[in-house]
């Protein structure tokens, strides 16, 4: 076989398999109607598009960035509060609101990306995280949120028995949408300098790359659909408070979803946040004592770091790859173990 | 002539250390221009300093008549200033091709960036054929982590070429690249300089230099020395003192190139020999020394850096090895402590074999190890870092009975004692580190570089301090870029060079042979018409 129809072959099967995927994830409320597992599907796929987001700037760049919750809570505040002032019903209506969600986070995004942009590393961890304190502060005291109190939504007026499947549907959309501009990120020029960033700043700004500008987009470019799910899910929640909106613990489970799956990569971090916020919500609502997930977290963080520490897909990959060559017969340069750890650890630095 | 890059009166400081002193440069136009100069004259910052990765807040860079003084890297590079590093900078994790691919089309805007696909396939056809020019094509869809050090530095310079700059800034193109790669790599800067690419060429191999660049200015001390055509520069005994150091003292001045260089005996030395300036006598009697290195070859990774070196250090003297970058000397000082293990040969130590130990059980033999690279911990006190040489007595009774000896011989650490480390200044770090190798009380000091970085007068401090711990009994094995002190201060002196023993003699055997200049500035030494050598 030609590598010309290999790579045609190739494509089809790409493409065969988005289809299918793509038709399994559309059937999967008709197939399963259990309220409690339609539930769990929109919480997975919010978390799915915020990872994916997030690895666009940080999976790309390399620049770890622990407070993208700012968004989350930013969006579903931008639709709670236009849904309120500006009379929203309730029903389809507010899903229009949801890029306004994404709109507001983007803006947002902006003059953060400008201050913490700035530094770099460690340093660029801390700040993003010291960002994020100060929205949730105020969060608690602005007047303009209802403070401790919050913000109700307006109550759609759907089906009871299938109440979950506009936001699952909608979700599922933003989800599309999300990893068709990962993907159109990853093949552009904006992220192969984006890459570029991730393994040598100072050399990618010697070959003439803005570096300040590619990283300011990527990081508002990310915040934009996690503002729209962030409206999403708290017009699902019917409520939004501060200490939900601003979770720190959301800032850690995309880093910690995205390193599950492979950080950096296209799909990884979906399949990571699908497989660990599942679990997740399935524990919650399973076993009694709401922290048990986080146990669970940290001994999967662990073993992923030891056992797979680029993450699954790349490791899988990998696997597939080498297998394909021994197939063939032919010799493979593999990547040293020792390397690939470093450049873990160098994500996580 | 007026110079296409233009570089007047730049000065940079780094903290107090004055890294380059009214700096002036003039690249012209269509010309290769080699920068040298000795370790720390502030070569790299230059180049930092044209490219926007260093400000400065005295002087002016000019390219093409415009000035660009202070300008940001991305800006330089779209006005068409390429640069290599001289730790070769390439993306490891993206494919060679892909490297390919990162750099900007000049003026290009950013948004650009944002809408268009990478690589499109005129982008991939040039992209290619520049991979073919430097001829590592065949590992386009490879990572480029893969890639040996010499292709790597192929990758960096064909990366720069896709943005078609007017002007190439290398650091040290040939440096740890084997000689075939160095031919070729010189051929490819020929081509492109005859297409009509401007150079400026940081590098310590003479030879390429000195074959490859029309005009050659020396650094030293952070200023142009001299600037004109290799040969002259070859030939100005300036440039010599530059090299070997020792400027301070003009009685052992050494006219080594001021010879007619017609009259310079031409023949090389067979490669595997060693010119031995020791008398026979010498060389048989007397008593064992204290380290005999036998044969010893090493190297890390591929090849060998260290080829069958053989030389002795006998007990209660200093030994001073000295030799060009890239000769193996600190190669050579981890092969004795232990941090490398030689390919072959054998190291004694006190009649003792100890090739193969570990390095904790080196040292517990009694030969302590001062790295070239300062290595304090920065962010403890002056106590706690000497206290850290002798981590491994448990006795704290002699602990702190060696401190106290240590502290006689090192006021700083009785003075400092409770400063980090990291507040005290080179010169000041480096005596910390002296007297931290002294608490284990150990039979040999080896010290790398011990100068490196420090001012004249830091320096001579630190070489009356290695004198003094010579006098109370510790024999010092050193190697030294400042070649002239380093062998004026030693009993013995021994050059390397490519990983071999060129000469050894006495230190003032060493000093005053008439080829030791040939060392630094290319060539190889010739044994001054010896019988043996070949026609």
């Amino acid at each position: 076989m030609s590598t010309a129809e290999s790579g045609r072959a190739r494509r089809w099967l790409i493409l065969a398999g988005v289809a299918g995927a793509l038709a399994v994830l559309a059937a999967f409320p008709l197939a399963v109607t259990d309220p409690a597992a339609t539930s769990i599907a929109v919480f997975t796929l919010v978390f799915m598009v915020s990872t994916a987001a997030w690895n666009i700037f940080s999976g790309y760049s390399g620049y770890l960035a622990l407070g993208h919750a700012v968004f989350f809570g930013s969006g579903g505040y931008a639709v709670a509060l236009a849904a309120r002032d500006w009379h929203f019903k309730g029903g389809w209506d507010v899903f229009a609101l949801l890029p306004f969600g994404g709109l507001v986070a983007a803006a947002i995004a902006v003059p953060i990306g400008v201050i913490a942009l700035r530094t770099r590393r460690h340093t660029f961890v801390v700040v993003t995280i010291a960002i994020f304190f100060i929205f949730q502060l105020a969060a608690f005291n602005l007047s303009f949120t209802g403070g401790t109190s919050g913000i109700e939504l307006p109550i759609a007026p759907f089906p009871v028995a299938t109440y979950n499947n506009p936001f699952y549907y909608v979700g599922l959309v933003i989800l599309v949408m999300t990893i068709a501009m990962s993907w159109a990120v990853r093949r552009s020029r904006f992220g192969l300098q984006l890459l570029a960033i991730r393994d040598d700043e100072a050399r990618a700004r010697g070959l003439g790359v803005k570096t300040g500008r590619i990283k300011l987009a990527a990081f508002v470019l990310s915040a934009f659909p996690i503002g729209m799910v962030g409206g999403l899910y708290f017009y699902f929640l019917g409520q939004i408070f501060p200490q939900f909106a601003y979770d720190p613990l959301f800032d850690i489970s995309l880093a910690l979803m995205a390193f599950l799956g492979g950080i950096g990569t296209l799909v990884g971090p979906v399949l990571g946040a699908a497989v660990l916020e599942a679990l997740q919500q399935y524990l919650t609502q399973s076993v009694s004592g709401s922290g048990t997930y986080l146990i669970v977290y940290g001994v999967l963080f662990l073993a992923v770091i030891l056992l797979l520490p680029r993450g699954v897909v790349p490791t899988l990959t990998e696997l597939v790859k080498s297998r394909r060559a021994r197939a063939a017969d032919s010799s493979t340069i593999e990547e040293p173990r020792d390397q690939a750890v470093r450049s873990v650890a160098g994500a996580i630095r | 002539m007026s110079g296409l890059l233009e570089v007047t009166e730049v000065s940079k400081s780094f903290g107090g250390v004055r890294a380059l002193t009214a700096c002036h440069i003039d690249v012209a136009k269509g010309s290769i221009h080699g920068l040298i100069g000795p370790n720390g004259s502030g070569k790299t910052t230059l180049f930092n300093v044209i490219t926007g990765y260093e400000r400065i807040q005295q002087g002016e860079v000019r390219f093409d008549g415009i000035e660009i003084t202070n300008a940001p890297p991305d800006q330089v590079f779209g006005l068409g200033i390429g640069r290599t590093f001289q730790l070769t900078r390439i993306f490891s994790r993206l494919t060679v091709l892909e490297n390919m691919l990162v750099a900007t089309q000049r003026r290009e805007g950013w948004l650009r960036g944002l809408l268009h696909r990478a690589g499109s396939s005129s982008e991939k056809h040039r992209a290619t054929e520049l991979l073919e020019f430097v001829g590592i094509a065949r590992l386009a869809n490879e990572p480029a982590g893969n890639l040996s050090f010499g292709q790597r530095k192929l990758l960096e310079l064909a990366s720069l070429l896709v943005a078609d700059p007017d002007v190439l800034l290398l650091d040290e193109p040939a440096g740890g690249v084997n000689p075939t790669l160095i031919t070729h790599l010189a051929d490819r800067i020929n081509e492109l300089n005859k297409a009509g690419k401007t150079f400026l060429v940081v590098e310590h191999n003479m030879e390429f230099v000195m074959s490859l660049c029309h005009e050659v200015t020396v650094l030293s001390q952070g200023r142009p020395l001299v600037s004109g055509a290799p040969d002259e520069v070859r030939a100005n005994p300036a440039v010599l003192d530059a090299y070997l150091g020792g400027e301070d003292d003009a009685a052992t001045q050494l006219e080594l190139v001021s010879e007619d260089p017609a009259r310079r005996p031409r023949a090389p030395v067979a490669p595997s020999r060693t010119v031995s300036l020791i008398q026979p006598r010498a060389k048989l009697g007397g008593p064992e020394p204290l380290l005999s290195v036998r044969g010893v070859s090493a190297g890390y990774g591929g090849g060998d850096i260290l080829k069958e070196v053989t030389f002795d250090v006998p007990e209660g003297e200093i030994t001073c090895i000295v030799g060009p970058n890239g000769a193996g000397k600190s190669t050579l000082l981890a092969t004795i402590s232990g941090l490398l293990r030689p390919r072959q040969g054998e190291i004694r130590f006190g009649g003792r074999v100890i090739s193969g130990l570990a390095p904790r059980e080196i040292l517990a033999r009694g030969i302590a190890h001062v790295p070239q690279v300062h290595s304090l911990f920065n962010e403890m006190t002056v106590r706690e870092n000497v206290e850290m040489g002798a981590f491994t007595v448990d006795d704290r009774a002699l602990v702190a009975q060696r401190l106290g000896t240590v502290g006689e011989l090192y006021p700083i650490v009785r003075e400092r004692a409770d400063e980090k480390a990291g507040s005290l200044s080179g010169g000041q770090q480096r005596l910390v580190e002296f007297a931290r190798s002294l608490m284990l009380d150990p039979t040999m000091i080896v010290l790398d570089e011990p100068s490196m970085g420090l001012d004249p007068q830091t320096r001579r401090i630190v070489f009356d301090m290695i004198e003094l711990m010579n006098r109370q009994g510790k024999t010092i094995l050193l190697v030294e870029q400042n070649a002239r002190a380093g062998l004026r201060l030693s009993s013995r002196g021994v050059v390397l060079e490519n990983g071999i023993v060129r000469l050894l003699g006495t230190g003032r055997e060493v000093l005053e042979h008439p080829e030791i200049g040939a060392l630094y500035l290319g060539g190889t030494v010739s044994t001054g018409g010896a019988p043996s050598a070949v026609g």
